[in-house]
């Protein structure tokens, strides 16, 4: 379904500040996968990203999605058949516009633009089922501009934007980061119901490891921009956030920043935190 | 229950801000009306704010709208006007003049639309590179000359302005024969007006003209929806030059010659149009933001026609007059936000 095949990305080639944000990145999804990709800042999770969606170019290596080498597709017309959902709740819908009018254009999804009209009456139903699947009263405000909305509230938008059409992939870059708690749950419950409704592939990169456990099949580490762990199967369902943190520290360098261990928008439990206390002294 | 109550309310806020425009748009015609007789100000003005008034309907689309710092409209302005004098004073009809300014001026934006988009030169540099080398092809249309002028030539004015003035004298008398010339222009220029800005709305409601509203706003969240965001910028810089270049052949039939340096501080001129046009009227939606534009521009000439009927200025004062008048226009709603910033910070000190 998706194929990475020795993907590099470097930054800043030839100079002083050359980073490899990624070293030769292979990676094969298969259709329906639910992938949670963790690591610490500058692993390269939002690089991978990046090369997938065509926001970053590759050096070298190929990105095949459903057959096809998407390799050298411009960004927006791999959009027509990836769907995306950003940390920074602003970048996923479009203020100054309301939500019918957001919720419009992702309708076109894939579709040439044209000269018919911006919002159509026969597509109101469709987006009142899918804003009251959510529960936040969103239906009943259609008219409404995005920018008067929550961070939260903007996000499930934008999860709905990014599935309106089914995407044949979803990517979720740390999409709960930017949330107090009760939204982050909210967010995190509908991204579960999207991903179970529609059965689509998806990877989610995310800083909390509760949220990589309790989510999708798989869980990929990565490390200076190379996958260290790729767990799935049997392995995958007895996987607890503290073995996690342990195979974390086993690695060289890895640090793991207060934000990772407390901003995880309040999903880490005492006890993931005493055991996190325990491995941090055991390895010192 | 409550999300209910929260539609409803929703609504007939669309609808107190229907009625809250229209009604700052009758006061402002008042307003408007009562300064023009006391300060015996000529109603050419309002024809000459109608001639330029496109030219501020497209830095509010460049401007407000793609979000893209544009000065092309300096150039797309005399470019039009050139292509319009030149066809005019080689016999071909006033509408197909208007319609080669148009394309003229849309080419423009096109030239840095590209520029932008090809070397990644962004927008305020690319329209500098863009105009300075339009100022070399109005003269090139222009035939090296620097000035042509229109005398005796059928333009849209003096084709209507005999038979006008003859029904102006047959319903009214003699009184109105002074202004014929001025109330042709007005009827004339208001009627293209109106068409374009209808044209202009159907388009912005259409699934490309959200597209375009969208790509000012956010474009990465247009990239991310599949639509190629260069050609929304591509589009809408040149709709944008279209009106200006039409703007300018208005202009140039309006005053009977082209010359050249016709757009000299134009971006200006627009971007005050759309300030005050704001500020007066308070749009809220993409409609009331387009007439707010041209009721911007009105303002903006009528205004400075007052100053110089009340400072009887010699007409060589003019652009000093106009940054004055820019000046208020961008600096009131400022200053006004720091005195009640002040007046805030005195209220909690007591």
């Amino acid at each position: 379904m998706l194929k990475l095949d020795n993907i590099s990305v470097t930054f800043n080639a030839g100079t002083n500040n050359e980073v490899r944000a990624l070293k030769e990145v292979s990676l094969s999804l298969e259709e329906g996968d639910f992938v949670t990709v963790i690591g610490s800042n500058g692993a390269g999770k939002s690089t991978l990203f990046g090369v997938i969606a065509g926001a970053a170019t590759a050096d070298s290596g190929q990105i095949h999605l459903d057959g096809r080498d998407i390799t050298h597709w411009p960004e927006y017309k791999r959009s027509q058949v990836i769907g995306r959902v950003f940390q920074d709740p602003r970048l996923g819908t479009c203020p100054g516009l309301t939500i019918r009018e957001n919720l419009s254009l992702a309708a076109i999804h894939g579709r040439r633009t044209g000269l018919r009209r911006d919002v159509k009456q026969d597509q109101e139903q469709w987006f009142r089922d899918e804003l009251a699947s959510q529960n936040l009263g969103l239906e009943e405000r259609l008219d409404t501009d995005v920018a008067l909305l929550s961070g939260g509230q903007r996000q499930s938008i934008t999860l709905i934007m990014a599935t309106l059409v089914k995407p044949k992939l979803l990517l979720l870059d740390e999409h709960t980061a930017a949330l107090d708690p009760k939204a982050a749950e909210q967010i995190i419950t509908l991204t579960r119901e999207l991903a179970d409704r529609y059965e689509m592939s998806t990877v989610m990169i995310t800083h909390s490891m509760q949220q990589a456990c309790d989510l999708g099949s798989r869980v990929i580490m990565m490390h200076q921009g190379e996958i260290v762990f790729d767990i799935s199967g049997r392995e995958r369902y007895q996987l607890t956030p503290a073995d996690l943190i342990d195979r974390f520290h086993s690695l060289d360098n890895a640090e793991l920043s207060d934000a990772q261990v407390l901003g995880q928008t309040g999903s880490f439990s005492q006890k993931d935190l005493i055991s996190l206390a325990r491995t941090s002294s055991r390895n010192r | 229950m409550s999300s209910q109550a929260n539609a409803d309310s929703q609504g007939s806020d669309s609808l107190s801000n229907r009625y809250n425009f229209l009604l700052r748009g009758l006061l402002l015609i008042v307003v408007t009306g009562v300064v023009m007789s006391l300060g015996n100000v000529n109603i050419g003005a309002i024809g000459q704010g109608l001639g330029y008034a496109l030219a501020g309907v497209c830095v509010f689309i460049t401007y407000r709208i793609l979000g893209f710092v544009d000065l092309t409209v300096d150039g797309a302005f005399p470019i039009g006007g050139a292509i319009c004098a030149v066809l005019i004073a080689g016999g071909a009809s006033p509408e197909a003049a208007l319609l080669a300014a148009f394309v003229f001026g849309a080419l423009t934006g096109l030239a840095t639309a590209l520029v932008d988009i090809l070397f990644k030169i962004e927008g305020l540099l690319a329209s500098i590179i863009v105009i300075t080398a339009t100022y070399t092809v109005t003269l090139r249309i222009m035939g090296g000359r620097s000035n042509i002028p229109l005398l005796g030539q059928e333009t849209l004015i003096s084709r209507h302005s005999r038979s006008f003035r003859g029904w102006l004298v047959e319903q009214f008398g003699d009184e109105l024969k002074r202004q014929s010339t001025n109330l042709l222009e007005i009827m004339l220029f208001g009627g293209i007006v109106i068409v374009v800005l209808v044209i202009l709305y159907w388009l912005m409601r259409s699934e490309l003209g959200l597209a375009v509203r969208a790509t000012g706003k956010n474009a990465q969240m247009v990239r991310a929806t599949g639509i190629n965001h260069n050609v929304m910028i591509v589009l809408g810089l040149m709709v944008a030059n279209g009106l200006a270049g039409l703007s300018g052949s208005l202009v140039v039939q309006q005053f009977g010659f082209a010359d050249v340096s016709l757009g000299f501080g134009l971006i200006i001129r627009g971007l005050a149009a759309v300030i005050i046009g704001e500020v007066l009227l308070r749009p809220k939606s993409t409609g009331q933001l387009l007439v707010a534009a041209v009721a911007g521009m009105l303002v903006f000439d009528i205004s400075r026609a007052w100053i110089f009927s009340s400072l009887d200025l010699p007409t060589t004062d003019i652009q000093f007059v106009s940054a004055l008048v820019v000046l208020a226009a961008l600096g009131t709603p400022r200053l006004y936000e720091r005195y009640k910033a002040y007046r805030q910070r005195f209220a909690n000190t007591r």
